[in-house]
């Protein structure tokens, strides 16, 4: 398994390490600050914007990866919120002896209360451990995002980063394999891809081609599902590439409407 | 049938459309904006997340609210809306038909702003028509829109951006999103995106494929399989999920029927989704009076779209005589850089090399034209 964002869609430590929204291990000693997993250059900035005391900064290019001056930064968390990508946590190394306070965003119904205890999951969704609620935000200004605190045992503190949803989806019974359905190309004319070769077998080189031939595309959906599933077939078999297929003639009309109505109104004409 | 003129047809009220015929009718032009539905907005109305870019495109606003700030402006400009109308087919000279509520009208537009959009790729494989199978798009309609959950234990079909959000999206309507399959062996979205599922613990299977959807009338599992590094299955990596909905989000691909018929040259794109419509850097395609906008050009998303919408809605009105040559270029060229901006980083750069492409190949044709 390769390791990081782009494979696993976790950071990985090495990627954590190197981002510029990381703040020093001296000030997460100081109380609640901002810890921006953001390690990704995609043209997103709100949270420049977001922070009243001007503490993160990307400039321009858009996609520069957010610098967080730990100074600046009060821990009032209202980057956390407004992250589109959810990437910014705040952590509170000060908030006891033994507990750690994490902020995260949590867009789940329902939301927990105060005083809850809940599971606290890291990065891959797996519970650590328990923690507590100590907060739950959702002021206007967060535009709907709720921000969750919890607290939990300090050695917990740099792995957890959400807590599990307090709800979930029942579970189904383990899978038994039945019978398998057909396999369609063409779901309108009810076509396999074996019509499909056959008619490339038999001469066709062109979508328009294999249309003549099977119908394919000339359904409901006029080829919107199909054409793309046609194209493929016929590059594959043909060692031709995907460029060489155009799609096939398109006529009125290309949405389905009654023919009636437009037909009656050209006699008129 | 009904016969009427207008200046500028817009086709297609998503948010390429919205904001060129905003754009186009706030500069003075009279705009006709075409949409089959019974609401305008697009897919807007379905993004309840909070969108990326910068605050001139709107960004940490959620997309349905972005739907209704256009909504608002529209209601307040004096545009011609048609709604519940197909446009089913673009004829010479610069005629639109539509029908709506059985009445059939031809529309005769001195400029023409296709902005139909995209739809999604479909996959085939055994089991691929069962009850339960459906596009992510679809889903995220279901949730979003109707507030229908579409199933209880999902498996989604690809990582990018789309996959990533819907499964999102599907657990936050209450579902349980049992795995994320993608056949690539990296990650196709935002890594903040993944991130995100990853914490609500939905794995994200790569280098995997389904072979097959089963159940006895619907979806009842999934069989996946392990892929090697030529894409090909390797025997006996083969393991069920239990699921009752699969979600297949391996792509869009541009709308581009109206162009199409309407004689707009084309070229092939893979970046881009494939075969479509070139166009020069006013959005106007070869055919002088239509121009496109969004997804139709090129698959690339709603921050993109809005902002070509504007410049091919500004190029409209400024080709009828609304703006001179250097209050349109002055315009334009804000458009153009905040396009710019949304098209760089990591994921953005492919696009814009594939736009820039796409431009050029529009310019030697016009050369070619010229020569001959």
């Amino acid at each position: 398994m390769t390791e990081g964002v782009r494979f696993t869609g976790i950071p990985s430590a090495e990627e954590l390490r190197g981002a510029s929204g990381i703040p020093s291990q001296e000030r997460m000693k100081k109380g609640p600050v901002a810890v921006i997993e953001c390690v990704q250059e995609i043209p997103c900035n709100p949270c420049e914007n977001a922070c009243p005391f001007g503490a993160i900064k990307i400039g321009d290019p858009i996609t520069n990866l957010p610098v967080l001056d730990g100074e600046k930064c009060t821990g009032c968390g209202t980057c956390v919120a407004m992250c589109p990508g959810q990437a910014i946590f705040l952590v509170n190394e000060a908030y006891s002896e033994t507990e750690t306070e994490i902020s995260f965003p949590f867009e789940y119904l329902p939301q927990p209360e105060t005083g809850d205890v809940v599971d606290a999951v890291n990065r891959a969704g797996e519970v650590v451990c328990k923690g507590t609620v100590t907060k739950v935000k959702m002021p206007p200004s967060y535009k709907n995002t709720c921000v969750v605190t919890i607290a939990v045992p300090k050695q917990y503190a740099g792995e957890v980063r959400s807590m599990k949803r307090l709800v979930l989806a029942e579970s189904l019974p383990a899978p038994e394999k039945r019978s398998t359905a057909s396999q369609l190309v063409c779901r309108c004319e009810e076509l396999t891809r074996e019509d499909i070769e056959r008619a490339i077998d038999e001469g066709a080189t062109t979508i328009d081609g294999i249309k003549r031939r099977t119908r394919a595309g000339m359904g409901l959906c006029q080829g919107k599902t199909c054409e793309r599933l046609v194209a493929r077939i016929l590059s594959e078999k043909t060692g031709r590439p995907l460029a060489d297929f155009l799609p096939a003639t398109k006529r009125a009309p290309v949405r389905p409407v009654q023919m009636s109505i437009v037909a009656d109104n050209c006699e008129e004409n | 049938m009904k016969r009427f003129r207008t200046e500028v047809a817009v086709i297609g009220a998503g948010p390429a459309g919205l904001c060129a015929a905003l754009e186009a009718h706030k500069l003075g032009a009279r705009v006709t904006l075409i949409d089959e539905n019974a609401l305008p907005g697009g897919q807007l109305f379905k993004q309840i997340h909070k969108f990326f870019g910068s605050k001139e495109h709107l960004a940490g606003v959620r997309g349905y609210e972005i739907g209704r700030q256009l909504l608002k402006d529209l209601e307040r400009s004096a545009a011609d809306v048609m709604l519940n109308s197909v446009a089913y087919g673009v004829f010479a000279p610069n005629t639109v038909g539509v029908v709506q509520r059985g009445e059939h009208y031809a529309i005769e537009a001195k400029k023409i702003i296709l902005a139909a959009g995209a739809k999604e790729n479909y996959m085939s494989f055994p089991g691929s028509t069962l009850p339960g199978v459906m596009g992510a798009g679809a889903a995220q309609t279901m949730i979003n829109v109707n507030r229908v959950l579409p199933g209880k234990r999902i498996v989604m079909l690809g990582s990018g951006n789309v996959g990533l959000i819907v499964a999102y999206q599907l657990m936050q309507a209450g579902a349980s999103v049992e795995a994320l399959v993608e056949a690539a062996p990296n990650i196709g979205g935002y890594g903040v995106h993944a991130g995100k599922i990853r914490r609500a613990g939905v794995p994200i299977l790569t280098s995997h494929t389904i072979q097959e959807v089963y159940g006895d009338g619907c979806v009842e599992g999934v069989m996946i399989s392990q892929l090697d590094q030529n894409w090909k299955p390797i025997p006996g990596t083969e393991r069920a999920i239990a699921a009752d909905t699969v979600c297949l989000a391996v792509g869009l691909n541009p709308m581009t029927e109206l162009a199409w018929m309407a004689g707009c040259a084309f070229t092939f794109l893979p970046g881009l989704g494939g075969h479509v419509p070139m166009h020069d850097a006013n959005m106007r395609t070869t055919v002088p009076d239509i121009y496109v906008a969004g997804d139709i050009t090129g698959v690339e998303e709603a921050s993109s779209a809005m902002e070509e919408g504007k410049l091919a809605g500004i190029a409209a009105a400024a080709s009828l005589g609304y703006l001179d040559d250097a209050g349109a270029e002055l315009r334009k060229n804000e458009v153009r850089a905040r396009l710019d901006s949304l098209r760089t980083g990591l994921f953005g750069e492919k696009r814009q090399t594939a736009k820039q492409e796409q431009m050029r190949r529009m310019e030697e044709f016009c050369q070619r034209k010229d020569r001959v």
